[in-house]
């Protein structure tokens, strides 16, 4: 397992370093535009979605055929990415924290009150949205997948929109859970472990 | 003991399918696992490492099931495919690293030393390196830690000879400890000739012979002649013939052929051809 993580994060590292260059002109428009919020969401979003990258690269070099005839089991194999998402996700609060606390101490432009609920809420967006997609690219892989994924958004949003009149308002969905907030993100979690326990069977049922 | 045996294996593809393919590689012995594209090599090896799941039959390595006993059966075996399927930003001294953390027995001063001998960059990207240092690579990768068992799809198709008689080398050397052995799956028959023991041969999914190379560039001749000459040879000693513009080709057992017919010594690729091309 450890092994695994360790392959993934020198495969990404180069790629890593590129989104620096991309968080860095995002720091100086943040800090123009006096938008911690919005540095806080694309760092945490560029760095979880390095899983992704990462599974496109195995896919690329068909390293599933190669991984499978190491002394390594499945689960293993799926996991390592779930866990690698999660340490990603650390890594990129650890960054973002510090740099959004700075901007904020700087331009008070971002309400105290409202910073806890915005980080539960992205954290745990950001959980939900791995997910949904590792397990539809462990099944489909990159190209494919990127079409379910259109769908699977696509369709939902398209029939939301349509029976927009049918649903309850959603802002006062939002504010009568908000006192539950803080079990969101291990609501996450759970979530995303569920997800890990589907992928693994789509892998375990997989050929190479 | 039998590294490998597979019995009555099938599996099926649309259009293609293995029919009850059996075969064995006895310990210590190298099995050149011959046939045209599209045979079943792959298939077969795919099965044999559980990359594809079986539909019947049984296949042992080491004498254990390989389902059930999945992990500690692939930390004796290294597997060379005709590519090296790693993410290609990675190189040599990072395989190293996540290598050490998968086998126990990873020997790292034995990798380093193969990179050396086949001069390998340590620190090029995969995607850097030509083919033939992509297959070398992957050739280090398979036996540095050690394994009891060899199994290569293809290892030298597509690589000249110079580096394709390195590679072939390199594997004799790892044969001199008697209790390994080597699945060869190969169309190149010359490669097999320098170093199998066995030749199993499949086509359309099925064995047609799996054989000792011994027997059959010893035991087998050709006889060319015309058509009257090939008629005088008894039909039990003829395994295949066949016609050509300059008259008839006999594929026969030398022991049940008189004397007096001059038979020539066949090559693996004869005998191949004879079995895909000729009729009984």
């Amino acid at each position: 397992m450890a092994g695994l993580i360790l392959k993934d994060l020198m495969t990404i590292q180069r790629q890593l370093k590129t989104q620096a260059f991309v968080l860095i002109f995002f720091l100086f428009i943040s800090i123009f535009m006096q938008q911690g919020l919005m540095l806080f969401t694309i760092i945490i979003f560029i760095v979880t979605f390095q899983t992704i990258t990462a599974l496109t690269y195995d896919e690329q070099s068909s390293w599933d055929k190669y991984a499978n005839t190491l002394p390594i089991s499945k689960g293993d194999i799926v996991l390592s990415k779930y866990i690698l998402s999660i340490l990603l996700m650390l890594f990129g609060l650890i960054l973002a924290l510090p740099i959004v606390f700075i901007i904020h101490r700087f331009t008070n432009n971002w309400a105290s009150a409202a910073f806890f609920p915005t980080f539960i809420l992205l954290v745990t967006l950001a959980f939900c949205m791995l997910a949904l997609l590792l397990p539809i690219y462990i099944k489909f892989g990159s190209i494919k997948g990127r079409m379910v994924l259109i769908a699977l958004c696509f369709i939902p949003g398209f029939l939301f929109g349509l029976l927009k009149e049918y649903f309850p308002d959603m802002t006062v969905i939002l504010s009568n859970i908000k006192p539950y907030m803080f079990v969101a993100p291990f609501a996450g979690l759970l979530i995303l472990w569920l997800s890990s326990l589907i992928s693994t069977a789509i892998y375990q049922q997989k050929e190479f | 003991m039998n590294a490998i045996e597979v019995y009555d294996l099938q599996k099926s593809f649309e259009g293609f399918a293995l029919n009850d393919v059996s075969f064995s590689v006895p310990q210590g012995t190298v099995m050149g696992f011959v046939g045209e594209n599209g045979a079943g090599k792959s298939t077969t090896i795919k099965c044999i490492l559980n990359l594809l799941k079986k539909e019947h039959g049984e296949i042992l390595l080491f004498g254990k099931d390989l389902v059930e006993h999945e992990l500690s059966i692939k930390n004796d075996i290294g597997v060379v495919f005709d590519d090296l399927h790693v993410p290609e930003t990675l190189n040599a001294t990072q395989l190293d690293k996540f290598m050490k953390k998968v086998f126990k027995t990873w020997d790292s001063g034995y990798y380093f030393e193969r990179l050396a001998q086949f001069k390998i960059p340590v620190s090029k990207k995969v995607k850097e390196l030509s083919r033939g240092m992509r297959m070398k690579l992957s050739i280090a990768l398979a036996m540095s830690h050690h394994p009891k068992l060899l199994i290569l799809d293809e290892p030298t198709s597509g690589l000249d000879p110079i580096i394709r008689d390195e590679i072939l080398d390199l594997f004799l050397t790892f044969m001199q400890d008697e209790t390994h052995s080597i699945l060869f799956s190969s169309h190149i028959t010359s490669d097999l000739e320098k170093i199998a023991d066995y030749i199993t041969f499949i086509h359309n999914g099925e064995i047609l012979f799996s054989e000792s190379k011994d027997v059959l560039i010893y035991e087998y001749g050709i006889f060319k002649g015309d058509h009257e000459e090939v008629s005088v040879i008894p039909e039990h000693a003829i395994i295949r013939k066949r016609n050509g513009t300059f008259g008839t080709e006999a594929l026969v057992l030398k022991n049940e052929v008189n004397e007096v017919f001059s038979l020539e010594k066949p090559s693996i690729e004869d005998i191949m051809l004879f079995y895909v091309k000729g009729s009984v």
